[in-house]
C-alpha cells in the first residue's frame, strides 16, 4: 500500500495540532475553522469523484443538498433522533449518487459536467415546489435540532468529522481500488483493457463521494440549524467547493484540506477591507491567478519549492 | 391559445439568440464557456450605464454593449483559453471562477440591488387581445434578424464556412491552410457580441441584477445539450421547444414549475440520445 512511517507521523502531528488549536486562537477564529472543516469535507468528496476519475461534477451541491434536506426533514418534521437521521441521510445521498452515475455510464467530458449542472438546478427548482410543507419552500427551514452548542464543541465535532473523512479516504486511495480510480482519470480505455470493470469502479467512486457528501451535508445542517435552497443549490457554493479542491491540489487528500483552509481564511481576511459581496472580486481573482499559474494546486507549489530547497542543500 | 402562440414566439426568439452564442463556442472551440452568462450581464450593464446614466441615445447603448461583448470575448480567448491550451477541464473551471469574479466586479461598481431598465422602445400594442409591449416585440424581431444574419454569415462567407469546418474537423482545416486560432478568436468575438446584445434584451425583459447571469447560462446549457453540437437549426428548434414549453407550463400548470420541465428534458435527452436531437455523432 506504500505506507511509510512518516505518513503516520505527519497525520499524528496534524491531529495533535488541530486538537491543540483551541488553546491558541480566539472563539471567532474557531468559528471560521469550523466552516473550513466542513468545506474540506465537501472538497474531499468532490475530489474522490472528480479529481480522481476525471468526471467533473458540477452538481455536488445536489448530493450535499440531499443529505442536508433528508436529515433536516427527518429530525424536524418527523421527530427522528439525529443519530438515526444522519445514517438515513447518508443512504439517501448514496441513492442520489446512483442517479448521478446513470449519465456517467454513457457520456463523458463536458457533457457530463453539463448534466450534473442540470441536476443541481432541477433540485433547486423541485425543492421549492414539491411539498413545501416538508421542505419549507423558498425560505427553507430553521430551528433544526443541533448536535452541539458553543464554538468549542462545534469545533471538536467538525475537526473529528474532517479528520475521520480525510484519513479514511486517504487509506482508501492507497489501496488498489484507489489506484484504479486514478487510472480511470488518466485513460479509461486502458483500465477496461486491463480487465477491470470500469462500471463497478465508477459506481464505487460515485457511492463513496456521495456518502461523504451526505455525511458532510447532514452534519453541516445540524451545525447550522437551518437550511435554505438558495444557499445550498448555488453556483457560488459549487464554485467554492471546486476551487477549494483544485487550489489545494486535486488527486490528493491533504490538498483539498489546505485549499479549504486557504479559501476560508482568505475570505475572512478580506472582511475588514471589503465588507460586502465585493470581496469575492479579490477572492476569485486570487483563485483564478493561482489556478492559471499552477493548475495542480498549492501542494504542487510547495513540493516544487521543497525539492528546490533540498537540491540547494545537497549541492 | 393564440396568446400562448404569441407569448411563446416572443420568448423563443430571445432564447434562440441567448443560446446561439454559447453553442458557437461549444461547437467551434470545443470548450464550455461557463462565463457565457456574464456577457449578458455585462451587455445589460453597459447599456444601462451608457443610455441611462450617461443619457446617450439608446442605439449607442446597444452598440457599445455589442462592442464591449466582442472585446470581452476576444480577451477571454487571449487570456484564458490560449494560455490553457484548450485543456477542457481547466477552461471550464477558470471560466466558472471568472464568472464569479465578474459578478463581484459588477457588485463593486453598480451595487448589489437590481436595476430596472427603461424599455428600449416604449409603448404597448394589442395582438389578438394580448397586450404586447413594443419593447419585447422589437427585441424579438431584432433577435430573429440577428440570427438570420448569422446564418447567412456562417453559410455564405469564407470565414463563416471556416468556422463550421473547424468545428467539424480541426486537423483537416489546419491542413487546408486555415488558421484555427484566428477562427477561434473570431468565434469568441461573435459569441461575445451575441451574448451582450441578447443581454440588453434580456435585461429589458426582466431586470438588471448581478445574479442575472445564471439563468441564461442554464438555458444555454439546456439548448445545447438537447439540440446537439454544431447545428444552428437544431439550436433554433430547441430554443423554440423550450420557450413554448415554459409558456405552456406557466399558462396551464404552475409558474413555479417552469424550470423543472426544462431540466427533465435535458436529463432525458442526455440519457437516451447523448449527442442531442440534431447533433453530429461524436462521443
Amino acid at each position: 500500500m506504500g505506507l511509510r512511517w512518516y505518513h503516520f507521523a505527519l497525520w499524528a502531528a496534524f491531529i495533535a495540532f488541530m486538537a491543540l488549536l483551541p488553546e491558541l486562537v480566539s472563539k471567532g477564529t474557531l468559528r471560521t475553522i469550523i466552516f473550513a472543516n466542513f468545506l474540506a469535507v465537501f472538497a474531499i468528496s468532490w475530489d474522490v469523484l472528480s479529481g480522481r476519475t476525471g468526471y467533473i461534477s458540477f452538481g455536488h451541491p445536489f448530493l450535499i443538498g440531499i443529505g442536508a434536506y433528508t436529515s433536516a426533514i427527518l429530525t424536524k418534521r418527523y421527530g427522528f433522533e439525529i443519530e438515526v437521521a444522519i445514517p438515513i441521510a447518508v443512504l439517501m445521498t448514496m441513492l442520489g449518487g446512483l442517479i448521478v452515475l446513470l449519465p456517467a455510464l454513457r457520456i463523458k467530458g463536458s457533457y457530463f459536467a453539463l448534466v450534473t449542472l442540470a441536476f443541481m438546478e432541477l433540485m433547486y427548482q423541485l425543492v421549492q415546489v414539491i411539498r413545501p410543507d416538508l421542505t419549507g419552500g423558498t425560505r427553507g427551514m430553521s430551528g433544526i435540532p443541533t448536535l452541539t452548542r458553543g464554538a468549542l464543541n462545534g469545533y471538536y465535532l467538525s475537526v473529528t468529522l474532517m479528520l475521520c473523512v480525510a484519513i479514511s479516504m486517504w487509506l482508501l486511495m492507497k489501496t488498489r481500488v484507489g489506484t484504479a480510480l486514478s487510472a480511470i482519470g488518466m485513460n479509461e480505455e486502458s483500465v477496461r483493457g486491463s480487465g477491470l470493470s470500469v462500471t463497478k469502479l465508477k459506481m464505487f467512486a460515485f457511492l463513496t463521494a456521495a456518502a461523504v457528501a451526505g455525511l458532510g451535508g447532514a452534519f453541516y445542517v445540524h451545525y447550522l440549524g437551518s437550511v435554505a435552497p438558495r444557499a445550498l443549490f448555488d453556483i457560488n457554493f459549487l464554485f467554492t467547493i471546486i476551487v477549494a479542491a483544485l487550489i489545494g491540489g486535486s488527486s490528493t487528500i491533504i490538498g483539498p484540506v489546505i485549499g479549504a483552509f486557504f479559501l476560508t481564511f482568505l475570505l475572512e481576511g478580506l472582511r475588514p477591507y471589503l465588507p460586502g459581496a465585493e470581496r469575492y472580486f479579490i477572492y476569485g481573482g486570487i483563485a483564478l491567478l493561482l489556478y492559471m499559474y499552477q493548475p495542480k494546486g498549492l501542494i504542487e507549489i510547495f513540493t516544487q519549492g521543497w525539492t528546490r530547497l533540498r537540491s540547494r542543500w545537497t549541492t | 391559445m393564440l396568446q400562448i402562440l404569441i407569448q411563446g414566439l416572443l420568448l423563443s426568439g430571445l432564447y434562440s439568440l441567448i443560446a446561439m452564442g454559447f453553442m458557437l463556442i461549444f461547437s467551434v472551440g470545443r470548450v464550455l464557456n461557463l462565463a457565457y452568462g456574464t456577457y449578458l450581464m455585462f451587455g445589460g450593464y453597459v447599456y444601462f450605464y451608457v443610455s441611462q446614466m450617461l443619457g446617450m441615445p439608446k442605439l449607442v447603448g446597444v452598440a457599445m454593449a455589442g462592442v464591449m461583448g466582442v472585446l470581452m470575448g476576444i480577451a477571454k480567448f487571449k487570456l484564458l483559453v490560449k494560455p490553457l491550451k484548450g485543456d477542457h477541464v481547466a477552461v471550464e473551471i477558470s471560466t466558472l471562477i471568472l464568472a464569479v469574479v465578474l459578478q463581484a466586479g459588477v457588485v463593486l461598481i453598480f451595487g448589489d440591488s437590481s436595476k430596472i431598465l427603461l424599455p428600449i422602445v416604449p409603448g404597448v400594442t394589442y395582438i389578438a387581445g394580448a397586450s404586447v409591449t413594443y419593447n419585447i416585440l422589437s427585441a424579438t424581431i431584432a433577435s430573429y434578424a440577428i440570427l438570420a444574419i448569422l446564418y447567412l454569415f456562417v453559410r455564405k462567407t469564407h470565414t463563416g464556412r471556416a468556422m463550421m469546418a473547424v468545428s467539424m474537423d480541426p486537423k483537416g482545416t489546419a491542413i487546408s491552410g486555415i488558421d484555427s486560432d484566428r477562427i477561434n478568436m473570431i468565434t469568441w468575438g461573435i459569441s461575445g457580441l451575441l451574448g451582450a446584445v441578447a443581454g440588453v434584451f434580456f435585461a429589458s425583459y426582466t431586470q438588471l441584477s448581478p445574479h442575472m447571469w445564471v439563468a441564461p447560462l442554464i438555458l444555454s446549457v439546456a439548448v445545447v445539450i438537447v439540440g446537439g453540437i454544431g447545428s444552428i437549426v437544431g439550436t433554433l428548434v430547441v430554443a423554440h421547444i423550450i420557450g413554448f414549453m415554459e409558456v405552456i407550463v406557466v399558462a396551464w400548470f404552475a409558474p413555479e414549475l417552469r424550470g423543472v420541465f426544462t431540466m427533465l428534458l435535458i436529463i432525458t435527452v442526455l440519457i437516451i440520445r447523448p449527442r442531442g436531437l440534431f447533433g453530429r455523432e461524436e462521443l
